[in-house]
Order: C-alpha cells, then structure tokens, then sequence
C-alpha cells in the first residue's frame, strides 16, 4: 500500500488531525472549484504570513479569477 | 504484483478486450448487447493507460517528482494550490466534460455503432489522452503558462498570434452549435423552457446566498440550488398540462434563439458571482451525478444496440443526419471523446497551477481524457438502444428524411407516425419529429436507460421526467459553455483591440464590456440563426464547422507538443505527438476541402450555393450568401493550421538540422521543498 508522505498532508486531503467531514467537504469544494477560506487561512498559517484577505475579499477575488476560465463543449 | 501474475493479468485483459472488439466486429444482422462494447473500451483504457501512458510519462517527458511544480512554488492558497491527485482528476474531469462527448457520438451513430466507438476509444489512446498529457506537462514546465503563450514562446511569436485567433474563432463557432441544440431541444417544449428559465432565478438566488449572505457556502447554496432545480424539473410537468400557462413556455426556434443570445449578452456583463458561477456549480454537480448514474443504469441492464454494426450511410455518404462518408466525417463528428482542442486550454488552464507532483499529470492529463472517452462511449450506447427508424426521425428533417427515405426503407429503419406519436407522448412532448442536434434522441435513450433501471430496481418507470431530466442536465451545462465561452470570448477580443485602442483592453471599463459582449453574441448568435433556418437543420452545416474547428485546435496543441519534445533533444520521440497530428490534418483538411468543394450540393457550400441560384425561394439570396460565409470560415480555419504546421516545421527543421540552437523556455530547475521520497 502507498505510503502517505508529507506532500500528500500538505494537499490537504490527508490530514489526518481533520474530522472526516471537514475533509469530505474540502475534497467536494476542490473538485468543483469551490472558495474555501479555511484552507487560505491554513496556507497562510503554514507559510508564516499573515492573510492578506478578507473572507469576502477572498471570495470575491476566487469568483473573479474562475470567471476566466474555460469549460470544455 | 509479481512479473508472472502482472504478465497473466495483462495479458487477459488484453485477450478479453480482443474478443470483444472480435464480437463486435463480426456480428451481423443480430443486436449486440452493450456489455461487449463496454468490455471492449475499458480493456483498452487499462492496457493504454498501464503502458503508454507510463511510456509517456518515463521516457518522453522524463516526469521527475523532485522537480517542485509551480503549485509548490507560487502556492498563495487560491489558485496555485497543490491538491490531492484524485481531487484534481475530478477537477480537471469537470472542466472538460461537456456536451460535446455526449452529443458527437449520438449524431456519429447515423454509421452505426461501431466505426465511432473504435474512433472513440483508439482515438483517445494514442490521441487525445496524449494531447491533453503533453500540453499540461509543457504547461507544468512553464508555471502554467496558456497554450497562446507557449505556441509564441516555443515555435514563434506569429504562431502565437495564429493560435489565439483561432481560439477566437473555434469559440465563436463552437457557442453557436452548442446553442443550436439547445433551441433545437426546447423549441415547442413548455416542459423543457420552463424547467431551462427557472434555472436563472435559481442562479441568482445562489449567487447572491454564495456571495453576499454567506460568503464562499457554495455547499448549502448549491444544495438549495438543487432542490429548487428538481421542484423545477416537477412543476414543468403541471406547467406544460396547462392550457393557460403552456403558451407562455411554447416558442419557436426562431425566438429561442433571440432568447438565448440576448441570455448570453447577460451573462456575460453581469458579475461573474451573480450568474456564471452558481450555474457553472449547479451544472457540475448534475454533470458528475448523471454521468456516474447513467453508468451504473448502463452497467445494471446491459441494454442491447438495435442499430446495427455498420449502415448504408457509411460508404453511400447521404445520410440524413448530415451528408459525407464515413471517412472523413465519423472523425470529425466526434471530436470531445476522443481528441478535442479544446482541452489544450484546460490543460493549459487551472490544472498545471495545482497539480503537487509531476508524476501526478499521468493521471490527470492521460486518464482524465480517458474518462472522457467512456462518457463518449456511454453516449453511443444510449443513441444505439433507440430504434434506427426512431433514431433517424427524431435527428433528421422532413426534407433530408425524404431524400434518404429510400435508403432507409432498405436498411429495415422505418417507423410508424403513430409510434414517433406514441413515443412523444410517453416523453411528455408534442412531437419528437426532426429534433436534430443529438440532445433529444440522446435524451430518449437516458430515459429508456433509467426507466429500464429503476424497473429493475422495482421502481416506477417516470420515462417524461427521466426525459426532461436529461434535457434539463444537457441544456443547463451547455448553457454554463455558453455563460464562460462568451465571456471569455469577450476578453480575448477586448485583448486584441488592446493593441491599438488600450483602453479598450481595460475588463472592468463598461462601454468595452457592452460592445466586446455585443459583438461576441452577435458572431455566434449570426451562426446560430443561421442553424435554425436552416432547411436542412443546421447541425449539418455547423456541427461539421465545429469539429473541423475544435480538431484543428488540437493540431496546434499537436504542433506546440511536438516542437518542445524536439526542442528539449527528444526528437526520437516525437512521433508520439506528430502521428495524431499527422492523422487530424489529413481528416480535417480532407473534410474541409469537401465541405467547400465537395459538388454534391448536401455536402458542399458552394454546390449548394449553386443549386440554389434562380431559385424562387424568397430566402434564396440569404441562403447562399450564408454558404459563402461557411466556404470562408472554414478555408480560414484551413488557412489558420497551414500557417502554423509550415511554420513548426520550419522550427523542427532548423533545430533537427542543427542550423538553430534549440531555446527551451521551461522554468528554472527548483528541487522540491517536500522531504525525499515523497
């Protein structure tokens, strides 16, 4: 069986310290591009900065920038 | 697995897939149950994605998970975010799924099952999984740079202005089929309309939950979003019994299609959060749900294909659906399913900017594609379990029908007007006759899949729900296609006018959003009025436009491909790439040529522009400047690609020959941050 690694805790889909809800959740969001602000404030936790963004900024800015991606016909 | 239990499996599954490619090959004159084709497509995936995908992976492209993607490097928490690989396999499956996988195989079927079933899943095996895998790996090797940029970086600066107008104009040709068949789904359908208009209320109801109320729950607003939907989905079947209400959802194609475009002119200048995002949620859920569940229904009743293996259409050329032999329309006909162009801007898109490890890109990029190709597969399954008389009266017209009526009445595909009576009324629908676009029939098989299965299951066959349901999951993400493709159509044009009028290029200035969103609609919405007075229906003129289009996309993904493989001193390997490219220039430029030149006047624009001359018709001169139109499109299509091959193989040669130094413009080496091993 594959090990899990370190990269695969920092996907954030594995972490295992997460209710399996909380984690259900984040799959479900990603895989339909949805905002998700807990993740932001982790990644800015994780990195040693402090959020620049507002929740609402945030959101705001992720409807923004999927508005000029393509959907295939 | 050990060498010999890995070496049985395989070749197993390889002798199984055999067999059943042997079975419906050789069947003759007998259904086939769909089991065979099933078992023939996925055995071929297992053995294309075990072998040349790792092929493509080690040897070509040299994946090195040491390498930091630039997920890892430019990771800001929002759109460059390592994700999980099955995560972003769903992700990527999203975004390239849409109406074209289901509606290419359905109208392909006018040949029979089997020539557009082996296209789909060849094709997508040593094509299209191979299309989408290279252009994100060069995408994953220049910090998820778009396709545009890496056609100007790598072959040549005009390169990369030849590919963004061809994007322009693919997506101008594409919106207008893909709201062709809308129409041609709703026309004269209460039921339908109601359920396709309750959809905006819906979204902007969402919109404003998502945005405004509760910031980013995209979860709760999409389940309310869905409920609503299916209270819809109900309430268009008391809507559409009546008399008062009915009218008020009964127009004609001819103003659907002032509906749809003044809908994407909307759509496009509203806030992005107000419409085209909760849509585009709404049409993901729906799209992954169905998908899952039409092939656990297919899976559960096995159901038998009543269209046969081959038909007269094949060879004879005169098909009623659209005209042109199998050779080299079937390839064009299907394109998404089993190589699309229009996923090199996918795979150019959002996923190289998540993807936390090379290696991770195989299954993404090549089994991503694959999946595509099953839908295709699943599609044809559905289209094929009609009967052949029913199929070719629903997706023909009146005029095309009598034309093939004799070929028809040979071949045994005949139906009664009161079964196609019958039918309607089982579907919740005033007639079924000549709903050309593919959706409708596509429809009818889903409902008789699903009614099949909830019999199976003991359940009540609901076939007019099942059928709107299928309706309303077609239109609805072809709508979401619509919402972005017009969008972004409007960006692209705000760009190029950029150049000289730099103002103009500012997204957020309003008098540029009104006028760039005018003029996208007004492109497609011209071709998609064009489509609806068709005499001949329009999907034989324009669906042919639009594959010749979207594969000739993919030849420049081919051409970008094949030029960094060769730029980066693997030119040995080349061939991965240069042989699909090979293949679509000969079936593209082969179909191009015919539909201009072709002297039969049901396939070729300028022989029907003849035909039509002196004519009494009062739309005479329309009708031919129309086909005009059609010769110039596609002979700058033609034009477009010849450009762009001629000048990579100028590139390909100079390097090959030593006369240039090869410059690859991949993104500095950075060894990953993540500990070793992982």
């Amino acid at each position: 069986m594959r090990r899990e690694t370190e990269r695969d805790a920092r996907c954030g889909m594995r972490d295992a310290a997460l209710p399996f809800l909380t984690r259900l959740v984040r799959v479900v969001r990603r895989i339909i591009g949805a905002p998700d602000y807990q993740a932001y404030l982790e990644h800015c936790r994780s990195a040693g900065h402090a959020p620049t963004l507002g929740e609402r900024e945030y959101v705001a800015q992720f409807f923004e920038s999927k508005g000029r991606g393509v959907r295939c016909c | 697995m050990q060498p010999l239990a890995s070496l049985l499996v395989w070749s197993g599954i390889s002798v199984l897939g055999a067999a059943a490619f042997g079975v419906l090959a050789l069947s003759r004159g007998e259904t086939v149950n769909a089991a065979w084709l099933l078992t023939a497509a996925v055995c071929t995936y297992a053995v294309g994605y075990r072998f040349y995908s790792k092929f493509l992976a080690s040897r070509v492209f040299g994946l090195d998970d040491r390498r930091a993607t630039p997920a890892e490097r430019f990771n800001n928490g929002r759109d460059f975010v390592p994700t999980n690989k099955w995560v972003l396999f769903g992700h990527h499956f999203a975004a390239i799924a849409g109406a074209g996988p289901l509606v290419g195989p359905v109208l392909a079927a006018q040949f029979g099952f089997l020539p557009g079933t082996l296209w789909l899943v060849i094709g997508v095996v040593l094509g299209g999984a191979v299309q989408d895998f290279v252009i994100l790996f060069c995408s994953l090797r220049r910090d998820g740079k778009s396709l545009g940029q890496m056609a100007k970086e790598e072959v040549n600066p005009a390169a990369g202005a030849t590919a963004m107008l061809a994007v322009l104009f693919i997506m101008i040709i594409l919106l207008a089929v893909l709201a062709l068949i809308v129409v041609n789904a709703l026309k004269a359908s209460p039921w339908g309309l109601f359920t396709i208009a309750c959809t905006i209320p819906i979204a902007l109801l969402m919109g404003w939950w998502m945005k405004r109320w509760r910031p980013g729950s995209v979860g709760e607003a999409s389940a309310v979003g869905a409920v609503l939907l299916l209270g819809a989905l109900v309430a268009g079947g008391w809507v559409a019994g009546q008399p008062h209400l009915a009218p008020l959802f009964t127009h004609s194609a001819t103003a659907l299609t002032w509906m749809m475009m003044g809908y994407g002119f909307i759509a496009s200048v509203l806030p992005v959060w107000m419409l085209l995002c909760p849509r585009d949620y709404l049409s993901t859920f729906l799209k992954i749900t169905t998908i899952l569940v039409l092939a656990i229904a297919i899976l559960v009743i096995l159901p038998p294909l009543r269209m046969p293996a081959l038909t007269p259409f094949a060879s004879l050329g005169e098909g009623p659906v659209f005209a042109g032999k199998l050779f080299p329309f079937a390839f064009i006909t299907i394109a998404c399913g089993a190589i699309s162009g229009f996923h090199a801007l996918v795979a150019s898109g959002t996923t190289p900017k998540m993807i936390a490890r090379e290696s991770d890109a195989r299954l993404i990029g090549y089994g991503g594609m694959l999946m595509e190709s099953f839908v295709g597969v699943m599609a044809m399954i559905a289209a094929c379990t009609l009967e052949p008389g029913v199929y070719f009266a629903m997706n023909t017209t009146p005029a095309a029908l009598a034309q093939a009526s004799q070929v028809l009445g040979q071949a045994g595909f005949v139906v009664t007007p009161e079964f196609m009576r019958e039918l309607a009324a089982r579907m919740g629908e005033t007639t079924l006759l000549a709903r050309s676009g593919g959706a409708p029939s596509l429809a009818v098989g889903i409902a008789q899949i699903f009614a099949g299965a909830t019999s199976v299951l003991g359940g009540k066959t609901l076939d007019a729900l099942w059928y709107h349901f299928a309706i309303m999951f077609e239109a609805l993400f072809i709508l979401t296609t619509i919402d972005t493709g017009t969008r972004v159509g409007r960006f692209m044009l705000q760009e190029i006018v950029g150049h000289v009028w730099p103002r103009f290029a500012e997204t957020s200035w309003y008098p540029s959003v009104i006028a760039s969103s005018a003029l996208v609609v007004a492109g497609w919405g011209y071709f998609l009025y064009q489509g609806v007075v068709d005499p001949l229906g329009g999907i034989n003129s324009l669906w042919p436009l639009f594959g010749i289009s979207n594969q000739l996309l993919a030849a420049v993904a081919l051409c970008v491909g094949t030029t960094i493989l060769i730029k980066m001193g693997r030119g040995r390997f080349a061939w991965v790439t240069a042989t699909p490219l090979a293949w679509l220039v000969i079936v593209t430029m082969t179909a191009g040529w015919q539909k201009v030149f072709s002297a039969d006047p049901r396939l070729g624009f300028l022989a029907h522009a003849a035909s039509l001359a002196g004519s009494a018709n009062p739309d005479t001169a329309r009708l031919i400047f129309n086909d005009r139109l059609n010769t110039f499109v596609a002979l700058l299509f033609m034009t477009i690609v010849t450009v762009l091959i001629v000048t990579s193989l100028r590139e390909w040669w100079l390097v090959l020959s030593r006369r240039k130094t090869a410059v690859v413009h991949e993104a500095p080496y950075v060894e990953t941050g993540y500990a070793t091993g992982d």
